[in-house]
């Protein structure tokens, strides 16, 4: 028989130190609880499993280019490709899976011409002239691959690891690893491209099986960044100050009335910080104390930029909160998907986050913040070599391009090589959930060791496969 | 200790029945047991309770007073309060026999099944769209949603209840209402555009026979899909041969929804295992059939059971499942619905997983009782209601939710008292809606869509949620609202209403600021907390009857002489700030309709007096 202490299996578990840890447990601060917290194995001993000369990230900037970037316009260069213009696929690759049935259009060249950067010397795209400057601090992946041609499976491949939805995305999972460092703030936040039309929708920040403490929570700038965080019009500050006062009256009075109960005081702190919110959201906002230098370095003098560009300085802001994790979409409905132009799509979407996001580089790099925060920057997948009507790609989610900064990572490197057109990853292939691998181990989390148990399977991000941390990623030495 | 507990778990299954794993064991009905309190006892089940109380050493709780009661039973069985009248004369004892006529007269009331019908909707992952990119609108979904709400106020059968979601079509298939059931097995998220449509049916059988696993079995089958289950003896060709059952009711179209389930004759070609769950990597072949373990031999062993066409349309194989399925000797059936039951009502189950009665899942904290629901279940044709009653007629369930003593137990499985609930976030609007008593009672049709903050809808694509064009439709039950895949209704998004991207068998409970953000500051707060300001005041002849009023509507109960003080006071504050700093009546927060009967400061008042109950715990938690 179970010994009664123990009421069930997994409180027996977790008290017997059955590999339990209590790190996912710190995110019960703050006034939350759940169910579900108490009763799951959480993240196993951290400590252990420790990369010990890992540089260490304690927060996530991740710069989602939804649509699908163009890797061969962008970030890797292949004159082949442009040699080979205008003739068809060589049958050597063999059948190609398409969303569009693109295998037999013929090639298109890279778009603008590919030059070297920085003292490493890292090729980078004339669309990028201001990440450019940046060319030192980028790790590039340039082997990344996925499993589906299509948007909202891979937006939900990239976010949470299944192309199927409803699991929780990486957000959460980290929300959930590492919790909160400011009491007053959700620790994941999202914020969408205000044109909205997300390809698979809020799901791809969704917090699937984890609690709703870990769902991404979108924020705007302006005056009402949160939903509901303001009162209507007809109720005045004070007046929702006296309101509270008497819901918090009644709530103590009840509680009192009751045995000890750790829902009902969690709701009545619930409150407290709910009208915390009310203030600090509000104030984490408010771009108007930032100086003219630094509304400049993010282009929010020009109007090409300015809107990206206060999502960007958002971002930081948010990061210097002790926020734990922040996503931000470039793209609406249509997005970096340029299946009939690459050059005239991508050349909007470039000037709209190409100084901006070179901005935010720069200023974290300035206020000593990028050590500790890692930046990733992609979409779902990126484009096809051959060309679509005539100008446009086509979906390709067989190799692509990421890059990632910050984090004591040492940039000026690139990982991996697409085959010589840039059509499928090759040499030291990254699939997503080796890149979800890598960003928790970025952060000190062992991906095998971040479960949760929900319908009897102890899931995680990375799935039940192998994921392969991208181990080169922690080595030393620049490349100049 | 950890030895004890390997042991316990060592009851790997064999071939003697007995032995095997507890819930894959024959169901028979135990005798209840003895207990020492002969007169707490209310009927067999709280002898089960109290022999385990007894043998911990502990005591149940008192019995609960009327209005608490009264407050329980509505909540549970038909989510709305108590109409303000039937809880007067709080604190008096239940006059004998009026318990039972309200059981029975709840159960009656078509109000059960709007909220026993979201139960089975969280379980059937239920949504109208199909989700990913276009989240189209599935047209007859709603179809599915009012055919549950209206089985469970018929008091369907539960064996009859599965054999229609899975079989309907075979079953009856000259009925096309009767058809829609089957939706159950196609009402998960998919994508009618995807590339490869051979992929998406695969995609659609797997999830489905997942779903039909952990609802209606309480197996995770979906674990064996790309290799053999890792703890329970459920192999993954068990998986494709449980998988083939349902393969020729799947015909998907590109770009067209799914609907019901249909098939095209009364043979199908072949199945196969897919090596690791890879939908282009073709295994062995496999026959339709049952997980071995659990028909080891039993006739059901032969795969000829399901090479019975039940016409020249359809193969059979459906409705050969569900007679199995609903076959007195099936160990699963009876016991995973008869937990869920006891779970709804108490929010715990007998057994903690109620979607797993595998090796890994829990093992019940009474088993002897949860066999004996089961068999009463089964011998009472497989009537819901008849267990409802029973549960809801228990001296274990009408306990107190407090006891005086410190009792070691803290999760309370043993039931020495009856644990407190947090209402649901449907159940919240809709308790709102009903005590300012704008609830609108029309019953199904297609989901309505009241209003939703523009920068909500703006994550969606364009027009994918337009408010609906009738007022009255803002205000019918939550279970009526448009349930859209991409995006759940604020409120119980907030709190906790499942993705309907799988099977949900019980509900987070979470606690989260923006829970308090929106009870607090939301459009639909304030415009409830005003109606209600407007129909206690409408009907009172004066402020201190208002306060009553407001109180019994929202916590069916008077408030106490200390509560009337702070309340009174908080009416003059809030009505002397409003008068100063909105001026312009218009600017206020007044009751709607508005009451000219009274100071329209004090009136203004009296609705912010309403939004601090709704958001008040004794609202939210039911005791």
């Amino acid at each position: 028989m179970i010994p009664l202490l123990y009421p069930n299996r997994r409180q027996f578990l977790s008290a017997s130190g059955g590999g339990a840890g209590l790190l996912a447990l710190a995110g019960l601060k703050g006034g939350e609880s759940s169910a579900s917290h108490l009763s799951n194995i959480a993240v196993r001993d951290n400590r252990a499993s420790l990369y010990k000369k890992a540089p260490r990230a304690k927060q996530v900037i991740w710069l989602f280019m939804h649509g699908g970037p163009s890797h061969v316009d962008l970030l890797d260069p292949k004159p082949e490709l442009a040699r080979y213009s205008g003739k068809p696929l060589p049958e050597s690759f063999g059948q190609v899976m398409t969303r569009r049935k693109v295998a037999q259009n013929p090639l298109l060249g890279p778009i603008r011409p590919f030059r070297k950067r920085g003292q490493s010397g890292i090729e980078i795209s004339e669309f990028l002239p201001n990440l450019s400057r940046h060319a030192d601090d980028l790790f590039v992946i340039r082997s990344m691959h996925g499993d589906s041609v299509n948007h909202p499976q891979s937006v939900y491949q990239m976010n949470t690891g299944s192309i199927l939805m409803g699991k929780p995305s990486v957000g959460s999972w980290v929300a959930y690893g590492l919790g909160s460092e400011n009491k007053n703030m959700p620790e994941f936040v999202v914020l969408p491209d205000p044109g909205g039309g997300l390809k698979g929708g809020p799901p791809a920040w969704g917090n699937g099986f984890l609690p709703a403490t870990k769902q991404g929570v979108t924020m705007r700038p302006g005056a009402a960044p949160i939903l509901d965080l303001k009162p209507q019009p007809q109720v005045s500050p004070r007046q929702q100050r006296k309101i509270l006062d008497l819901v918090q009256n009644l709530n103590r009075d009840h509680a009192a009335r009751r045995q000890v109960d750790g829902d009902l005081e969690a709701r009545i702190q619930s409150y407290e910080m709910a009208f915390r919110m009310q203030s600090a959201a509000p104030e984490l906002v408010d771009l108007s104390k930032e100086t003219e230098a630094t509304r400049r370095l993010y282009g929010l003098n020009r109007s090409g930029t300015r809107e990206f560009g206060r999502r960007c300085l958002l971002a930081r802001r948010m990061i210097e909160s002790g926020v734990r994790f922040v996503q931000l979409y470039s793209g609406d409905t249509n997005g970096w998907d340029a299946h009939s132009d690459v050059k005239k799509n991508h050349t909007e979407y470039c000037e709209k986050t190409d100084l901006p996001i070179a901005g935010l580089l720069t200023d974290l790099k300035q206020r000593g913040l990028l050590d500790e925060t890692l930046v990733i920057w992609g979409g779902e997948f990126g484009r096809m070599p051959m060309s679509e009507q005539g100008k446009g790609r086509d979906h390709n989610p067989w190799g692509y391009s990421y890059w990632l900064s910050g984090a004591g990572i040492d940039g000026g490197r690139t990982h991996g090589a697409t085959d010589p057109v840039g059509l499928r990853a090759e040499k030291d292939k990254v699939h997503v959930r080796d890149l979800h691998a890598t960003i928790l181990r970025l952060l000190g989390i062992d991906h095998e060791n971040l479960t949760f148990w929900s319908h009897g399977l102890e899931e995680r991000l990375t799935g039940p496969g192998e994921a392969h941390v991208i181990e080169a990623i922690f080595n030393r030495g620049r490349q100049y | 200790m950890v030895l004890a507990w390997m042991l316990l778990c060592a009851s790997v299954p064999g071939d003697d029945p007995d032995n095997q794993h507890w819930s894959f064991r024959p169901i028979r009905q135990p005798v209840p047991p003895k207990v020492r309190n002969n007169s707490w006892p209310k009927n067999a089940i709280d002898r089960f309770i109290l022999a385990r109380l007894e043998a911990e050493g502990l005591q149940p709780a008192q019995a609960a007073t009327q209005q608490q009661l009264s407050r329980r039973i509505h909540f549970d069985l038909t989510g709305l309060p108590p109409a303000p009248r039937l809880t007067a004369g709080a604190g008096t004892p239940v006059r004998f026999g009026a318990y039972e006529q309200l059981v029975d007269q709840l159960l009656a009331s078509p109000r059960y099944g709007e909220k026993w019908g979201q139960h089975w909707l969280d379980l059937a992952r239920f949504a109208e769209t199909d989700g990913f990119e276009h989240d189209k609108i599935r047209n007859t979904a709603w179809r599915y949603r009012d055919w549950v709400i209206r089985a469970l106020n018929e008091g369907m059968p539960y064996d009859e209840f599965v054999t229609r979601q899975v079989a309907g079509d075979e079953l009856k298939p000259n009925d096309p209402e009767q058809q829609f059931a089957t939706a159950f097995c196609l009402s998960g998220p998919d994508m009618p555009d995807i590339n490869s449509q051979e992929e998406r049916r695969q995609n659609v059988l797997n999830e489905l026979t997942g779903t039909v696993g952990a609802t209606l079995m309480g197996l995770q089958m979906g674990c064996a899909q790309c290799h053999d289950h890792k703890y329970d003896p459920l192999s993954q060709e068990d998986f494709y041969r449980l998988r083939s059952i349902f393969e020729p009711a799947i015909n998907v179209v590109k770009d067209r929804s799914l609907d019901i389930l249909k098939e095209k004759g009364a043979t199908f070609g072949k199945s196969y295992l897919m090596i690791r769950g890879d939908w282009q990597r073709k295994g062995k072949t496999v026959e339709p059939g049952l997980p071995a373990i659990l028909v080891r031999g039993s006739p059901w062993e032969n795969s000829a059971e399901f090479r019975r066409p039940t016409n020249q349309n359809s193969t059979g194989r459906r409705l050969a499942f569900a007679r199995w399925m609903t076959d007195r000797s099936n160990p699963l059936t009876a016991r995973v619905i008869a937990n869920r039951v006891w779970q709804y009502h108490f929010g715990s189950g007998l057994v903690a997983t109620p979607n797993d009665f595998g090796l890994i899942g829990e093992v019940p904290s009474h088993p002897l009782l949860l066999d004996w629901l089961a068999a009463e279940l089964m011998n009472h044709d497989w009537s819901l209601k008849h267990l409802h009653r029973l549960i809801l007629c228990s001296a274990t369930y009408r306990q107190k939710s407090e006891t005086g003593n410190k009792a070691p137990d803290q999760g309370n499985q043993l039931l020495f008292r009856f644990p407190r609930q947090r209402l649901s976030g449907e159940t919240i609007r809709d308790a709102m809606l009903a005590s300012s008593g704008t609830l609108h009672h029309r019953m199904g049709g297609r989901g309505v869509m009241p209003p939703i903050p523009a920068e909500l809808a703006s994550t969606l694509l364009k027009n994918q949620w337009k408010a609906s064009n009738e007022l009255a439709d803002h205000y019918r039950r939550s279970i009526f609202i448009f349930a859209r895949r991409n995006l759940r209704y604020p409120l119980f998004d907030a709190f906790d209403r499942p993705d309907g991207n799988s099977s949900c068998p019980q509900r987070n409970q979470s606690t989260t600021a923006p829970q308090s953000l929106h009870l607090l500051n939301s459009v639909f707060s304030l415009d409830a907390a005003r109606r209600l300001a407007a129909a206690v005041l409408r009907e009172s002849d004066s402020l201190d009857d208002a306060i009553h009023g407001a109180y019994q509507r929202t916590l069916s109960r008077d408030p106490r002489p200390e509560e009337f003080k702070l309340v009174r006071e908080f009416l003059t504050d809030q009505a002397d700030l409003i008068q100063r700093e909105f001026t312009r009546e218009t600017d206020r927060p007044a009751p709607i309709p508005n009451c000219p009967d009274f100071d329209s400061s004090t009136a203004a008042a009296f609705s912010l007096f309403c939004l601090a109950l709704f958001n008040s715990n004794e609202f939210l938690y039911i005791d």
